[in-house]
Protein backbone atom coordinates (compact mmCIF):
# COMPACT_ATOMS: atom_id res chain seq x y z
CA UNK A 1 0.00 0.00 0.00
CA UNK A 2 2.64 2.50 0.96
CA UNK A 3 4.78 1.17 -2.02
CA UNK A 4 1.75 2.47 -4.06
CA UNK A 5 2.01 5.55 -3.14
CA UNK A 6 5.62 6.66 -2.34
CA UNK A 7 6.74 4.20 -5.15
CA UNK A 8 9.67 1.74 -5.45
CA UNK A 9 7.48 -1.30 -6.18
CA UNK A 10 9.43 -3.26 -8.89
CA UNK A 11 9.17 -5.77 -11.26
CA UNK A 12 11.59 -8.33 -12.79
CA UNK A 13 10.88 -9.19 -16.73
CA UNK A 14 12.65 -10.83 -19.72
CA UNK A 15 12.87 -8.34 -22.25
CA UNK A 16 14.22 -8.50 -25.90
CA UNK A 17 16.10 -5.28 -26.87
CA UNK A 18 16.49 -5.07 -30.77
CA UNK A 19 18.97 -2.73 -32.50
CA UNK A 20 19.57 -1.56 -36.13
CA UNK A 21 22.90 0.16 -36.73
CA UNK A 22 23.01 0.21 -40.09
CA UNK A 23 22.84 2.62 -43.40
CA UNK A 24 19.42 2.36 -43.68
CA UNK A 25 17.92 2.58 -40.75
CA UNK A 26 19.44 3.69 -36.73
CA UNK A 27 16.85 2.13 -33.82
CA UNK A 28 16.83 0.70 -30.84
CA UNK A 29 14.17 -0.62 -28.96
CA UNK A 30 13.37 -2.18 -26.03
CA UNK A 31 10.27 -4.54 -25.61
CA UNK A 32 9.19 -6.44 -22.53
CA UNK A 33 8.79 -10.28 -23.21
CA UNK A 34 5.04 -10.79 -21.00
CA UNK A 35 3.77 -8.16 -22.57
CA UNK A 36 4.09 -6.08 -19.51
CA UNK A 37 3.39 -2.29 -19.84
CA UNK A 38 5.40 0.76 -18.44
CA UNK A 39 3.44 3.97 -16.97
CA UNK A 40 4.33 7.56 -16.58
CA UNK A 41 7.42 8.08 -13.96
CA UNK A 42 8.02 4.41 -14.07
CA UNK A 43 11.68 3.52 -14.64
CA UNK A 44 13.34 1.12 -16.17
CA UNK A 45 17.02 -0.63 -16.06
CA UNK A 46 17.79 -3.37 -18.75
CA UNK A 47 20.68 -5.34 -16.94
CA UNK A 48 23.97 -6.51 -18.21
CA UNK A 49 26.77 -4.98 -20.08
CA UNK A 50 26.31 -2.06 -22.04
CA UNK A 51 25.05 -2.86 -25.90
CA UNK A 52 27.12 -2.18 -28.94
CA UNK A 53 26.46 -2.94 -32.37
CA UNK A 54 29.02 -2.40 -34.83
CA UNK A 55 27.71 -0.51 -37.70
CA UNK A 56 25.96 -2.10 -40.46
CA UNK A 57 24.55 -4.67 -38.40
CA UNK A 58 21.27 -5.86 -37.20
CA UNK A 59 20.98 -7.48 -33.52
CA UNK A 60 19.03 -8.81 -30.72
CA UNK A 61 19.47 -9.49 -27.47
CA UNK A 62 17.79 -11.41 -24.55
CA UNK A 63 17.97 -9.43 -21.26
CA UNK A 64 16.68 -8.98 -17.60
CA UNK A 65 15.01 -5.81 -17.10
CA UNK A 66 13.89 -4.09 -13.77
CA UNK A 67 10.70 -1.90 -13.59
CA UNK A 68 10.71 0.45 -10.73
CA UNK A 69 7.20 1.48 -10.68
CA UNK A 70 6.46 5.22 -9.92
CA UNK A 71 4.24 5.99 -6.64
CA UNK A 72 0.49 7.81 -6.85
CA UNK A 73 1.78 11.22 -6.43
CA UNK A 74 4.90 10.60 -9.47
CA UNK A 75 2.59 9.48 -11.69
CA UNK A 76 0.51 12.22 -11.09
CA UNK A 77 3.53 15.06 -11.40
CA UNK A 78 4.71 13.14 -14.69
CA UNK A 79 1.27 13.34 -16.14
CA UNK A 80 1.21 17.10 -15.39
CA UNK A 81 4.11 17.88 -16.34
CA UNK A 82 5.85 15.35 -18.64
CA UNK A 83 3.75 17.56 -21.67
CA UNK A 84 5.73 20.69 -21.33
CA UNK A 85 8.79 18.16 -22.42
CA UNK A 86 7.71 17.99 -25.81
CA UNK A 87 10.46 20.44 -27.34
CA UNK A 88 12.62 17.43 -26.92
CA UNK A 89 10.69 16.55 -30.60
CA UNK A 90 12.16 19.18 -32.56
CA UNK A 91 15.28 19.00 -33.84
CA UNK A 92 16.34 22.63 -32.99
CA UNK A 93 15.62 22.06 -29.47
CA UNK A 94 18.71 19.42 -28.04
CA UNK A 95 21.59 20.66 -27.22
CA UNK A 96 21.53 23.51 -25.17
CA UNK A 97 24.84 24.93 -24.84
CA UNK A 98 25.70 27.74 -26.21
CA UNK A 99 28.40 26.96 -28.91
CA UNK B 1 39.29 9.65 -21.86
CA UNK B 2 39.02 13.02 -22.20
CA UNK B 3 35.80 14.52 -22.58
CA UNK B 4 35.78 16.98 -25.64
CA UNK B 5 32.90 18.55 -25.39
CA UNK B 6 29.50 18.26 -23.63
CA UNK B 7 26.49 18.95 -25.41
CA UNK B 8 23.57 18.67 -23.35
CA UNK B 9 20.66 16.53 -25.25
CA UNK B 10 17.34 16.80 -23.81
CA UNK B 11 18.34 18.39 -21.09
CA UNK B 12 21.05 16.02 -20.68
CA UNK B 13 24.47 15.83 -21.76
CA UNK B 14 25.97 13.61 -24.75
CA UNK B 15 29.38 13.08 -23.94
CA UNK B 16 31.38 13.17 -26.85
CA UNK B 17 34.52 11.28 -25.81
CA UNK B 18 37.95 10.19 -26.69
CA UNK B 19 38.01 6.14 -26.95
CA UNK B 20 41.23 6.08 -28.97
CA UNK B 21 43.41 9.41 -29.63
CA UNK B 22 45.60 7.35 -31.75
CA UNK B 23 43.10 5.78 -33.99
CA UNK B 24 41.65 8.44 -36.66
CA UNK B 25 38.69 7.23 -37.64
CA UNK B 26 35.67 6.72 -35.36
CA UNK B 27 37.56 7.84 -32.64
CA UNK B 28 34.57 9.65 -30.70
CA UNK B 29 31.43 8.41 -29.73
CA UNK B 30 28.65 10.13 -29.01
CA UNK B 31 26.26 9.00 -26.46
CA UNK B 32 22.51 9.17 -27.21
CA UNK B 33 20.32 9.83 -24.55
CA UNK B 34 17.02 10.33 -25.59
CA UNK B 35 13.86 10.56 -23.14
CA UNK B 36 11.45 8.07 -23.59
CA UNK B 37 7.60 8.71 -23.42
CA UNK B 38 4.27 6.91 -22.69
CA UNK B 39 0.94 8.16 -23.18
CA UNK B 40 -2.69 7.21 -22.89
CA UNK B 41 -3.03 4.42 -25.05
CA UNK B 42 -6.33 3.98 -24.89
CA UNK B 43 -7.47 7.07 -25.85
CA UNK B 44 -5.07 7.21 -28.56
CA UNK B 45 -6.81 3.62 -29.40
CA UNK B 46 -10.14 5.85 -29.61
CA UNK B 47 -9.17 7.66 -32.58
CA UNK B 48 -11.76 8.04 -35.05
CA UNK B 49 -10.35 9.18 -38.53
CA UNK B 50 -13.87 8.62 -40.25
CA UNK B 51 -15.13 11.84 -40.58
CA UNK B 52 -11.05 12.52 -42.71
CA UNK B 53 -11.29 9.07 -44.51
CA UNK B 54 -11.14 9.94 -48.09
CA UNK B 55 -8.34 12.50 -47.23
CA UNK B 56 -6.90 9.66 -44.47
CA UNK B 57 -6.61 6.92 -47.19
CA UNK B 58 -4.83 9.22 -50.06
CA UNK B 59 -1.93 9.63 -47.40
CA UNK B 60 -1.92 6.44 -45.98
CA UNK B 61 -1.70 4.94 -49.92
CA UNK B 62 0.97 7.75 -50.62
CA UNK B 63 3.11 6.59 -47.60
CA UNK B 64 2.76 2.77 -47.53
CA UNK B 65 4.00 3.46 -51.41
CA UNK B 66 7.52 4.68 -49.56
CA UNK B 67 8.34 7.41 -52.64
CA UNK B 68 11.73 7.98 -50.66
CA UNK B 69 12.70 4.41 -50.17
CA UNK B 70 15.67 5.25 -52.82
CA UNK B 71 16.34 8.65 -52.03
CA UNK B 72 18.56 7.88 -49.18
CA UNK B 73 22.17 6.71 -50.41
CA UNK B 74 25.30 8.00 -51.27
CA UNK B 75 25.44 8.76 -54.85
CA UNK B 76 28.06 10.71 -57.09
CA UNK B 77 26.43 13.86 -55.60
CA UNK B 78 28.01 13.38 -52.31
CA UNK B 79 30.87 15.23 -53.20
CA UNK B 80 33.05 14.20 -50.53
CA UNK B 81 34.95 17.44 -48.98
CA UNK B 82 37.65 17.97 -47.03
CA UNK B 83 36.07 18.14 -43.39
CA UNK B 84 39.46 18.82 -41.58
CA UNK B 85 39.54 22.07 -44.09
CA UNK B 86 36.13 23.62 -42.31
CA UNK B 87 36.69 26.36 -39.97
CA UNK B 88 37.06 25.00 -36.31
CA UNK B 89 34.12 26.37 -35.11
CA UNK B 90 31.91 25.73 -38.31
CA UNK B 91 32.99 22.13 -37.61
CA UNK B 92 31.47 22.49 -33.99
CA UNK B 93 28.51 23.88 -35.29
CA UNK B 94 27.57 21.10 -37.97
CA UNK B 95 28.41 18.63 -35.69
CA UNK B 96 26.06 20.00 -33.17
CA UNK B 97 23.33 20.32 -36.18
CA UNK B 98 23.74 16.88 -37.22
CA UNK B 99 23.43 15.42 -33.74
CA UNK B 100 20.76 17.42 -32.48
CA UNK B 101 19.00 16.38 -35.56
CA UNK B 102 19.93 12.39 -34.84
CA UNK B 103 18.46 12.41 -31.55
CA UNK B 104 15.47 14.40 -32.81
CA UNK B 105 15.32 11.39 -35.38
CA UNK B 106 15.87 9.04 -33.20
CA UNK B 107 13.49 10.01 -31.01
CA UNK B 108 10.55 10.42 -33.18
CA UNK B 109 11.20 6.74 -34.31
CA UNK B 110 11.25 5.32 -30.62
CA UNK B 111 8.47 7.79 -29.68
CA UNK B 112 5.98 6.44 -33.37
CA UNK B 113 7.28 2.97 -32.50
CA UNK B 114 6.05 2.57 -29.45
CA UNK B 115 2.70 3.90 -30.91
CA UNK B 116 2.28 1.30 -33.20
CA UNK B 117 3.11 -1.12 -30.80
CA UNK B 118 1.00 -0.24 -27.89
CA UNK B 119 -1.87 0.60 -30.05
CA UNK B 120 -4.84 -1.53 -31.32
CA UNK B 121 -6.65 0.87 -33.73
CA UNK B 122 -5.89 -0.08 -36.91
CA UNK B 123 -5.71 3.16 -38.42
CA UNK B 124 -3.17 4.23 -35.73
CA UNK B 125 -1.01 1.27 -36.30
CA UNK B 126 -0.19 1.82 -39.56
CA UNK B 127 0.40 5.35 -39.90
CA UNK B 128 2.69 5.23 -37.19
CA UNK B 129 4.46 2.38 -38.87
CA UNK B 130 5.74 3.94 -41.58
CA UNK B 131 6.77 7.62 -39.67
CA UNK B 132 8.81 5.22 -37.54
CA UNK B 133 9.99 3.98 -40.43
CA UNK B 134 11.37 7.33 -42.25
CA UNK B 135 12.37 8.60 -39.16
CA UNK B 136 14.69 5.67 -38.41
CA UNK B 137 15.81 6.20 -42.12
CA UNK B 138 16.34 9.42 -41.38
CA UNK B 139 18.57 8.85 -38.31
CA UNK B 140 20.72 5.97 -40.14
CA UNK B 141 21.52 8.58 -43.20
CA UNK B 142 22.75 11.23 -40.19
CA UNK B 143 24.88 9.02 -38.67
CA UNK B 144 26.30 7.82 -41.61
CA UNK B 145 27.41 11.74 -42.41
CA UNK B 146 28.57 11.64 -38.68
CA UNK B 147 31.07 8.83 -39.50
CA UNK B 148 33.08 10.90 -41.96
CA UNK B 149 33.69 13.19 -38.98
CA UNK B 150 35.01 10.33 -36.79
CA UNK B 151 31.62 10.68 -34.83
CA UNK B 152 30.17 7.30 -34.23
CA UNK B 153 27.02 6.56 -31.68
CA UNK B 154 27.26 5.04 -28.64
CA UNK B 155 23.92 3.10 -27.29
CA UNK B 156 25.33 3.06 -24.07
CA UNK B 157 21.94 4.64 -23.10
CA UNK B 158 19.76 1.29 -23.00
CA UNK B 159 21.42 -0.28 -19.84
CA UNK B 160 21.17 2.87 -17.86
CA UNK B 161 17.91 3.74 -15.95
CA UNK B 162 15.25 5.23 -17.88
CA UNK B 163 12.37 7.15 -17.04
CA UNK B 164 9.53 7.28 -18.50
CA UNK B 165 7.69 10.74 -19.11
CA UNK B 166 4.22 11.07 -20.12
CA UNK B 167 2.78 13.20 -23.23
CA UNK B 168 -1.49 13.14 -23.51
CA UNK B 169 -2.08 12.29 -26.63
CA UNK B 170 -3.68 15.93 -28.07
CA UNK B 171 -0.15 16.78 -26.96
CA UNK B 172 1.69 14.83 -29.38
CA UNK B 173 -0.73 15.96 -32.10
CA UNK B 174 0.34 19.87 -31.64
CA UNK B 175 3.97 19.22 -30.87
CA UNK B 176 4.64 16.71 -33.13
CA UNK B 177 2.58 18.31 -35.94
CA UNK B 178 4.39 21.55 -35.73
CA UNK B 179 7.75 19.89 -34.96
CA UNK B 180 7.15 17.99 -38.36
CA UNK B 181 6.05 21.44 -40.40
CA UNK B 182 8.57 23.64 -39.05
CA UNK B 183 11.34 20.81 -39.84
CA UNK B 184 10.04 21.01 -43.54
CA UNK B 185 10.38 24.65 -43.21
CA UNK B 186 13.69 24.69 -41.96
CA UNK B 187 15.02 22.03 -44.27
CA UNK B 188 13.73 23.64 -47.61
CA UNK B 189 14.38 27.14 -46.63
CA UNK B 190 18.17 25.97 -46.64
CA UNK B 191 17.95 23.46 -49.57
CA UNK B 192 16.37 26.63 -51.65
CA UNK B 193 18.89 28.85 -50.04
CA UNK B 194 21.90 26.81 -51.39
CA UNK B 195 19.99 26.22 -54.78
CA UNK B 196 20.53 29.93 -55.41
CA UNK B 197 24.35 29.85 -53.79
CA UNK B 198 25.69 26.52 -54.84
CA UNK B 199 28.77 27.94 -53.83
CA UNK B 200 28.01 28.29 -50.10
CA UNK B 201 27.26 24.85 -49.69
CA UNK B 202 29.78 23.45 -47.47
CA UNK B 203 28.43 19.46 -46.41
CA UNK B 204 26.74 17.82 -49.06
CA UNK B 205 23.79 16.43 -46.71
CA UNK B 206 22.02 19.36 -47.70
CA UNK B 207 21.89 18.31 -51.36
CA UNK B 208 19.08 15.39 -49.80
CA UNK B 209 17.44 17.91 -47.85
CA UNK B 210 14.07 18.79 -49.93
CA UNK B 211 12.83 14.67 -50.74
CA UNK B 212 13.91 14.60 -47.07
CA UNK B 213 11.79 17.01 -45.90
CA UNK B 214 8.90 15.68 -47.83
CA UNK B 215 8.78 13.04 -45.47
CA UNK B 216 8.19 15.83 -42.92
CA UNK B 217 5.76 17.04 -44.56
CA UNK B 218 3.34 13.97 -45.42
CA UNK B 219 3.99 13.25 -41.31
CA UNK B 220 3.09 16.92 -40.76
CA UNK B 221 -0.03 15.93 -42.99
CA UNK B 222 -1.04 12.99 -41.09
CA UNK B 223 -0.88 14.92 -37.86
CA UNK B 224 -3.15 17.52 -39.41
CA UNK B 225 -5.88 15.02 -40.04
CA UNK B 226 -5.57 13.41 -36.85
CA UNK B 227 -6.44 16.91 -35.54
CA UNK B 228 -9.18 17.50 -37.92
CA UNK B 229 -10.72 14.27 -37.12
CA UNK B 230 -11.35 15.56 -33.73
CA UNK B 231 -12.88 19.27 -33.83
CA UNK B 232 -12.72 19.88 -30.70
CA UNK B 233 -8.82 19.64 -30.32
CA UNK B 234 -8.96 22.47 -32.18
CA UNK B 235 -11.59 24.99 -30.96
CA UNK B 236 -12.62 26.09 -27.42
CA UNK B 237 -9.73 26.10 -24.84
CA UNK B 238 -7.50 24.08 -26.23
CA UNK B 239 -6.99 27.45 -28.76
CA UNK B 240 -5.16 28.55 -25.83
CA UNK B 241 -2.73 24.99 -26.19
CA UNK B 242 -2.10 25.70 -29.46
CA UNK B 243 -1.30 29.35 -28.71
CA UNK B 244 1.00 28.07 -26.43
CA UNK B 245 3.01 25.27 -28.39
CA UNK B 246 3.00 28.07 -31.17
CA UNK B 247 5.04 30.83 -28.92
CA UNK B 248 6.92 27.89 -27.40
CA UNK B 249 8.08 26.04 -30.45
CA UNK B 250 9.05 29.83 -32.59
CA UNK B 251 10.90 31.18 -29.80
CA UNK B 252 12.97 28.50 -28.59
CA UNK B 253 14.11 27.84 -32.70
CA UNK B 254 14.73 31.59 -32.39
CA UNK B 255 17.26 31.44 -29.50
CA UNK B 256 18.34 27.77 -30.71
CA UNK B 257 19.19 29.11 -34.10
CA UNK B 258 21.20 31.76 -32.39
CA UNK B 259 23.62 30.09 -30.36
CA UNK B 260 25.14 28.97 -34.15
CA UNK B 261 26.57 32.15 -35.55
CA UNK B 262 29.10 30.13 -37.49
CA UNK B 263 26.89 27.81 -39.16
CA UNK B 264 24.51 30.62 -40.49
CA UNK B 265 27.36 33.02 -41.44
CA UNK B 266 28.98 29.99 -44.13
CA UNK B 267 25.79 29.93 -45.26
CA UNK B 268 25.30 33.47 -46.21
CA UNK B 269 22.26 33.81 -44.46
CA UNK B 270 20.89 35.70 -41.58
CA UNK B 271 20.02 34.18 -38.58
CA UNK B 272 16.58 36.51 -38.04
CA UNK B 273 15.99 36.58 -42.10
CA UNK B 274 16.42 32.66 -41.92
CA UNK B 275 13.80 32.04 -38.96
CA UNK B 276 11.55 35.06 -40.59
CA UNK B 277 11.02 32.75 -43.56
CA UNK B 278 10.40 29.65 -41.66
CA UNK B 279 7.67 31.41 -40.02
CA UNK B 280 6.11 32.80 -42.78
CA UNK B 281 5.96 29.15 -44.14
CA UNK B 282 4.49 27.27 -41.04
CA UNK B 283 2.12 30.49 -40.67
CA UNK B 284 0.81 29.63 -44.09
CA UNK B 285 1.32 25.81 -43.48
CA UNK B 286 -0.78 25.79 -40.33
CA UNK B 287 -3.52 27.40 -41.78
CA UNK B 288 -4.64 24.00 -42.69
CA UNK B 289 -5.76 23.10 -39.78
CA UNK B 290 -5.15 25.46 -37.03
CA UNK B 291 -7.66 28.01 -35.82
CA UNK B 292 -5.42 30.78 -35.17
CA UNK B 293 -1.51 32.14 -36.42
CA UNK B 294 0.85 34.09 -34.45
CA UNK B 295 0.93 37.78 -35.74
CA UNK B 296 4.46 37.08 -37.35
CA UNK B 297 4.56 40.48 -39.01
CA UNK B 298 3.49 42.59 -36.31
CA UNK B 299 7.24 43.96 -35.01
CA UNK B 300 6.45 43.54 -31.38
CA UNK B 301 6.72 39.67 -32.51
CA UNK B 302 10.26 40.19 -33.69
CA UNK B 303 11.20 42.68 -30.43
CA UNK B 304 9.91 39.44 -28.11
CA UNK B 305 12.31 36.95 -29.92
CA UNK B 306 14.81 39.22 -30.09
CA UNK B 307 14.58 39.85 -26.00
CA UNK B 308 14.35 36.17 -25.36
CA UNK B 309 17.20 35.66 -27.25
CA UNK B 310 19.23 38.48 -24.99
CA UNK B 311 17.68 36.73 -21.54
CA UNK B 312 19.03 33.58 -22.80
CA UNK B 313 22.64 34.72 -23.42
CA UNK B 314 22.33 36.45 -19.72
CA UNK B 315 21.07 32.92 -18.41
CA UNK B 316 24.05 30.95 -19.96
CA UNK B 317 26.16 33.80 -18.45
CA UNK B 318 24.90 33.18 -14.81
CA UNK B 319 24.81 29.43 -15.39
CA UNK B 320 28.27 29.41 -15.98
CA UNK B 321 29.43 32.08 -13.48
CA UNK B 322 27.72 30.20 -10.61
CA UNK B 323 27.89 30.07 -7.01
CA UNK B 324 24.82 32.14 -5.22
CA UNK B 325 25.62 35.20 -7.02
CA UNK B 326 25.16 33.21 -10.33
CA UNK B 327 21.92 31.64 -8.65
CA UNK B 328 20.05 34.61 -7.69
CA UNK B 329 21.20 36.31 -11.18
CA UNK B 330 19.30 33.39 -12.81
CA UNK B 331 15.95 33.32 -10.76
CA UNK B 332 16.07 36.82 -11.52
CA UNK B 333 16.42 36.18 -15.50
CA UNK B 334 14.00 33.37 -14.99
CA UNK B 335 11.35 36.02 -14.12
CA UNK B 336 12.00 37.89 -17.45
CA UNK B 337 11.71 35.08 -19.50
CA UNK B 338 8.57 34.13 -17.97
CA UNK B 339 7.26 37.88 -18.36
CA UNK B 340 8.72 38.35 -21.66
CA UNK B 341 6.98 34.47 -22.51
CA UNK B 342 3.74 36.38 -21.07
CA UNK B 343 4.05 39.55 -23.58
CA UNK B 344 4.79 37.09 -26.47
CA UNK B 345 1.48 34.78 -25.46
CA UNK B 346 -1.01 37.82 -25.49
CA UNK B 347 0.35 38.98 -28.14
CA UNK B 348 -3.01 39.47 -30.32
CA UNK B 349 -3.21 36.49 -32.83
CA UNK B 350 -4.77 36.33 -36.75
CA UNK B 351 -7.93 34.39 -36.66
CA UNK B 352 -8.04 31.51 -39.02
CA UNK B 353 -10.58 29.74 -40.61
CA UNK B 354 -10.25 26.02 -41.30
CA UNK B 355 -10.89 25.33 -44.77
CA UNK B 356 -13.00 22.17 -45.76
CA UNK B 357 -9.73 19.80 -46.93
CA UNK B 358 -6.64 19.54 -45.10
CA UNK B 359 -4.68 18.30 -48.48
CA UNK B 360 -1.30 20.40 -49.07
CA UNK B 361 1.26 19.82 -51.28
CA UNK B 362 4.98 20.77 -50.44
CA UNK B 363 5.34 23.82 -52.67
CA UNK B 364 7.62 25.83 -51.27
Amino acid sequence: MIKKIIGGETVDVDCTVEIINTFESLEAHVRFNDGTTVAPGDEVLVHGKPIEVPYGEKQQFDRRATIKRAGAVERLWTRATGDFEFMELCEFSFSEERL
Amino acid sequence: MNAHSKVPANGKPIHVEDQNETTKMAHETTLLDPRFYTTDFDKLDKTDVSSVRAEWDVLIEQMKSDPNKGHFKRTEAWDDIDLESLPEGLRKELVDFLVSSLTAEFSGCVLYKEMKRRGSNPDIKELFSYMSRDEARHAGFINDSLKDFGIGVNLGFLTKAKKYTYFRPKFIFYATYLSEKIGYARYITIFRHFEKHPEKRFHPIFKWFQEWCNDEFSHGEAFSLLMRSDPKLLSGHNKLWIKFFLCAVYATMFVRDHARPEFHKAMGIGIEDYDMRVFRITNEITKQCFPLLLDIENPKFLKRLQRMNRLAIAMGKADNQGGIMGRIKKVGIGAAVAANFAGLYFMPTIKNEIPETSRLVPTW
